[in-house]
């Protein structure tokens, strides 16, 4: 397609001095800074400089009202020993894997449900997607009322209409219990992403693979294990490092339904960077706890971002 | 296709001077967003002359109501404009944190016992209006003394302390022909064990030892009743070490009331402030330790409880009784520009009628911090408002039996004593182990805020 | 299968719904426990006029509409640059957006409270405005760069040929076109600011102030029984986003899986 410059307006033609500098700077320069600018005021001024100022912090001692001192890696040192820290650890840890590995297969469930032949599929997709939507705060106060040991509904419906049990559960106050009780209302608020991610996916496997397959003699289950499975292998892997960075850092719902407790047993770690800056009122040590795995975090985000951005050129 | 296109392309065309335009938009768009945000900001921090108040949200809320009311009209009279904010039990400390972080903390405001020595270095020299409110009034009784000053020196005027005691179901102790009980163990668990009924969900006693201002107050005193403490005679460290066995005993009555006794309902170590008094209220409990507001709400609401419940002094242990106080106190914020209206805002609201008329809504919560109001005949109009008072008058201060200092208070302030609770309740770990661990965060502690 | 889960996923939803229509003395002698036995609408009465619950409701919305605005437009148009016009240093703004959401406000929360403290914006809703687009943006942004890739180019060529200036094709044809696209971005910012916790817990201290996630969260420890007006301040604070949902449920989905994850 042959153009010749003086069909272009003004925008295009090229001057001498732009020339170098579009060489440079690539072809539309001028209009991209532009447009680029609000975004990386906003990443450096909102992100950049916290997370900096955010180091300097950790290595000093702060207590309220008083200016910081700084101690290098006081606080660090001082927080592997600690055992309330690195049980914290722990809880994170196991909080978001059980998460994250039940919500991926109670996602692959969602999606698999929804793409079989059910009338008013988008109606059940929307019903679905509702614990994504909801407001967190509100579900985890509604799930804090559920299991409320003495007037909570649960409870009611396990002892007084089922009978299943004697008497009330503490959900939120036995040891393993509360942790199974939170990673639960976790599952709950997060499978229907990890639901319509995988339905997307699988609604991007040609049906010409299936029907191949079935003429093939493959049973479902082969079908799903060699077909399902790998078509939605890219996103699979996004959404549940996705969902591993998220859980791993989330705040409101142990916050709301146990505050970490009973007796640090469902502690993680945002928990206990809130706790150890308000409650302990230790700034300097809080922003540690909230640093401590950041290499960990960055590794998993490296590769996340790497992933996502493979999937777009795709 | 074509022809949309054509025509967009058209439309184009006659817009050569979009370029211009957008970037007239665009500016605009940031300016006034840019302006838009200078006038939130400065709306947000419209600082006239405005005093700001921060009151405590007791769950007693007849007597918030008329405080609220009482400085509302030292406004109208002062001609001053005054803006509330409330803290709760579960929101109290952060906001303190934040509000003084930030550097905007209100002028004057209503706080715990832990409140004057934690946040000393934001708060104002109020000496000589305390000593010119405690003259008159006979002086400050010694719990509520030691906990506003620091080496004579006053950071909080106290205003009150927290009546409350051991509410008990008479009606249930009457009918098993039990007697009230004075310790916790025996009498206690044997009422406790006794009087239950598992089967109709009713339970002998609710004693949370989770991280809240009932668990913690229930730790500090049980550890006193065995003969043990936190601190020593000289303010050093003591849980692991000067007063191990006692301690220890301490500690295992309290783990086994949860676990060995079987007298508590499920999800005990869960709860919050208010669990205890939602249970009792539901016919769930045969006694609890509560604040006033536990007797205030039943009254309050004309539950059919009310009747029936008596309130006793706190129980005991081996060593005696012993139960902690909680005066609140006025804490003035050095940051205010409005000093002298804050003291008089105090003095305002101290004044003996005021104060009456607070007293008598608070049905026992606002207990008195002056020797004065100790006689007052309010006291006796009701039986259980004697239990009351009578708990307070014995009120020992937080440290005991060492001084009360920032340490000692931080120790609470951190729930240190629950987290002990809970390690053995739930982390499974021995009571020995517990009391060693807990040991070692409160002599972290006593190092951070000896150095401060 | 398929109502399993939707019992599962709607009965909290009921649940708080009839909670909040029920008497402080119905929950507390639990009698009739699946529905209000009398329906009483006494716990809204108490929510609106003997709590801030207005003043939140006021606050929240103010915070997300401004949040959704600045959000669509900065996000709108940093998309397409990222998604289209070649430039230097294009891959690693991409990229740079892309972590940028992904650092979690759980490490930020206390540098970015302390930044807006010294700014003076401490306590204020213009600090949760200024802070929202940390998270909203990234996410309108990456989820619009999806979408304008998902239009063909030919059509912004063909206008320029016909004279279009860059910017012109991007106006003209670009942004019309992808008009569902901005729509379901700008709802999920709004969804965001919306239900935003830890920031508007940490950055605001006065009660008046608040925004409904902590103001909610805040009956927790504030009054004994408070269940009743706090299910009628969920049931009122899920409303909005559960009707905007409804009402633009396809887009919504249209976007996510278009713009949102591809693989």
């Amino acid at each position: 397609m042959a153009i010749s410059t003086a069909q272009l307006p003004g925008e295009l033609t090229n001057r001498p001095g732009r020339v170098g500098l579009k060489r440079v700077l690539g072809p539309d320069y001028r209009m991209a800074y532009l447009f680029i600018t609000p975004i990386v005021l906003l990443v450096l001024s909102l992100v950049a400089y916290p997370f900096t100022y955010a180091i300097y912090l950790s290595m000093t001692h702060k207590l309220v009202g008083l200016p910081p001192v700084f101690v290098g890696f006081e606080n660090y040192i001082r927080l592997t020993w600690d055992g309330f820290f690195q049980r914290a650890v722990v809880n994170s840890f196991i909080f978001t894997f059980g998460s994250v590995g039940f919500k991926l297969v109670l996602g692959v469930v969602m999606a698999l449900v929804l793409t079989a032949n059910i009338r008013w599929r988008s109606f059940w997709t929307g019903v679905l997607l509702i614990p994504w939507v909801a407001p967190t705060v509100v579900s985890a106060l509604n799930f804090l009322w559920i299991f409320d040991g003495s007037l909570g509904v649960l409870n009611y419906v396990l002892v007084r209409v089922l009978g299943v049990l004697p008497q009330g559960l503490g959900w939120l106050s036995e040891p393993g219990l509360a942790m199974a009780s939170v990673v639960a209302v976790n599952i709950w608020r997060g499978f229907p992403f990890f639901g319509i991610s995988f339905l997307a996916g699988m609604k991007a496997i040609p049906a010409e693979l299936y029907e191949a397959a079935e003429v093939d003699g493959a049973s479902v289950v082969q079908r799903f294990r060699h077909i399902t499975l790998p078509g939605i292998r890219n996103i699979m892997i996004i959404v549940v490092l996705l969902s591993t960075i998220w859980t791993f850092n989330d705040f409101q719902i142990i916050y709301i339904l146990t505050k970490g407790g009973p007796g640090g047993t469902t502690m993680v770690m945002p928990v206990f960077t809130y706790e150890t800056a308000f409650g302990a009122q230790r700034l300097g040590e809080a922003i540690a706890v909230a640093l401590y795995l950041l290499p960990a975090l960055a590794v998993t985000i490296m590769v996340l971002a790497r992933y996502m951005r493979k999937g777009r050129k795709a | 296709m074509d022809r949309r296109i054509r025509q967009l392309a058209e439309q184009v065309d006659a817009h050569h001077i979009s370029r211009r335009e957008f970037v007239r938009r665009t500016a605009l768009i940031t300016g006034s967003t840019a302006v838009g945000l200078g006038v939130l900001s400065s709306m947000a921090h419209a600082q006239g002359p405005k005093m700001r108040v921060w009151l405590f949200k007791s769950y007693v809320t007849g007597g918030n109501d008329i405080l609220a009311k009482q400085v509302e009209g030292w406004a109208a009279e002062r001609k001053v404009q005054v803006e509330f904010d409330w803290a709760t039990f579960g929101d109290r400390e952060q906001k303190f944190v934040a509000a003084i972080e930030a550097g905007n903390p209100p002028d004057i405001a209503e706080m715990n016992y832990q409140g004057p020595l934690r946040y000393r270095p934001a708060l104002r020299d109020v000496t000589k209006l305390a000593k010119d409110l405690a003259a008159p009034r006979g002086g400050l009784l010694p719990f509520a003394e030691r906990v506003a000053q620091l080496n004579g020196q006053y950071s909080g005027i106290p205003r009150l302390v927290f009546g409350g005691g051991l509410h008990i179901r008479k009606d249930i102790l009457a009918e098993k022909g039990l007697k009230m009980p004075k310790l916790y163990d025996p009498d206690v668990l044997d009422v406790a064990r006794k009087c239950q009924d598992t089967s109709k969900d009713l339970w002998g006693f609710g004693q949370t030892l989770n991280r809240c201002d009932d668990g913690n107050a229930f730790m500090q005193n049980i550890l006193w009743d065995y003969g043990g403490a936190t601190w020593d005679k000289d303010g050093k460290p003591a849980l692991g070490t000067t007063y191990l066995k006692e301690n220890m005993a301490a500690l295992q009555f309290a783990v086994d009331s949860i676990q060995k006794h079987k007298v508590q309902p499920p999800g005990v170590m869960s709860w919050t402030d208010v669990s205890n008094n939602e249970a009792y209220m539901a016919g769930k409990l045969v006694c609890t330790n509560n604040g006033a507001s536990l007797y205030y709400a039943m009254g309050a609401r004309k539950h059919p409880l009310y009747e029936k419940t008596q309130v006793l002094l706190t129980p005991g242990g081996p060593a005696g009784t012993f139960v902690a106080s909680n005066p609140y106190c006025w804490g003035l914020f050095k940051a205010s520009k409005n000093a002298e209206l804050a003291e008089d805002l105090v003095r305002w609201v101290e004044d003996e009628k005021r104060f009456e008329e607070y007293m008598t809504a608070c049905a026992g919560q606002a207990g008195t911090v002056y020797k004065t109001r100790a006689e007052h005949p309010y006291w006796k109009s009701d039986p259980n408002y004697e239990g009351m008072l009578q708990n307070i008058l014995r009120g020992v201060w937080n440290g005991y039996p060492g001084p009360l200092t920032p340490a000692s208070i931080e120790v609470q302030a951190q729930y240190i004593l629950c987290d002990m609770a809970g390690r053995v309740v739930v982390g499974g770990l021995s009571v020995e182990a517990a009391l060693k661990e807990a040991h070692k965060r409160v002599e972290e502690i006593h190092r951070i805020r000896s150095r401060a | 299968m398929l109502v399993t889960l939707a019992l599962v996923v709607l009965f909290p939803f009921y649940w708080m719904t009839i909670t909040s229509f029920k008497s402080e003395e119905q929950m507390r002698s639990v009698v009739s426990m699946f529905w209000p036995k009398p329906i009483v609408t006494e716990n809204y009465h108490q929510l609106l006029s003997k709590t801030d619950f207005a003043a939140w409701y006021g606050n929240s919305v103010f915070v997300a509409v401004s949040s959704t605005l600045v959000a669509t437009s900065v996000g709108t148009i940093g998309a397409y640059a990222l998604a289209r016009l070649r430039f230097l240093g294009r891959g690693f703004m991409a990229s740079a957006t892309l972590i940028t959401y992904l650092v979690p406000p759980s490490i930020l929360f206390i540098p970015l409270y302390a930044q807006m403290r010294n700014l003076g914006l401490a306590n204020s809703l213009a600090g949760l405005i200024a802070a929202y687009p940390s998270f909203t943006v990234p996410f309108v942004t990456w989820l619009l760069m999806g979408y304008f890739e998902s239009i063909p180019e030919e059509l912004e060529e063909a206008a320029m040929i016909d004279g279009a200036t860059r910017f012109g094709a991007f106006y003209r044809i670009v942004l019309p076109l992808s008009a569902p696209g901005v729509l379901a971005a700008g709802l999920y910012a709004f969804t965001q600011a919306w239900n935003e916790f830890l920031y508007a817990l940490v950055f605001i201290t006065d009660g008046r102030l608040r925004t409904l996630p902590v103001g909610l969260a805040s009956f927790i420890t504030g009054d004994v029984y408070g269940w009743g007006y706090l299910m009628a301040g969920a049931v009122l604070t899920t409303l909005p986003v559960i009707a905007a949902y409804i009402y633009l449920q396809k887009y919504m989905v249209e976007g996510l899986t278009a713009g949102g994850v591809k693989g």
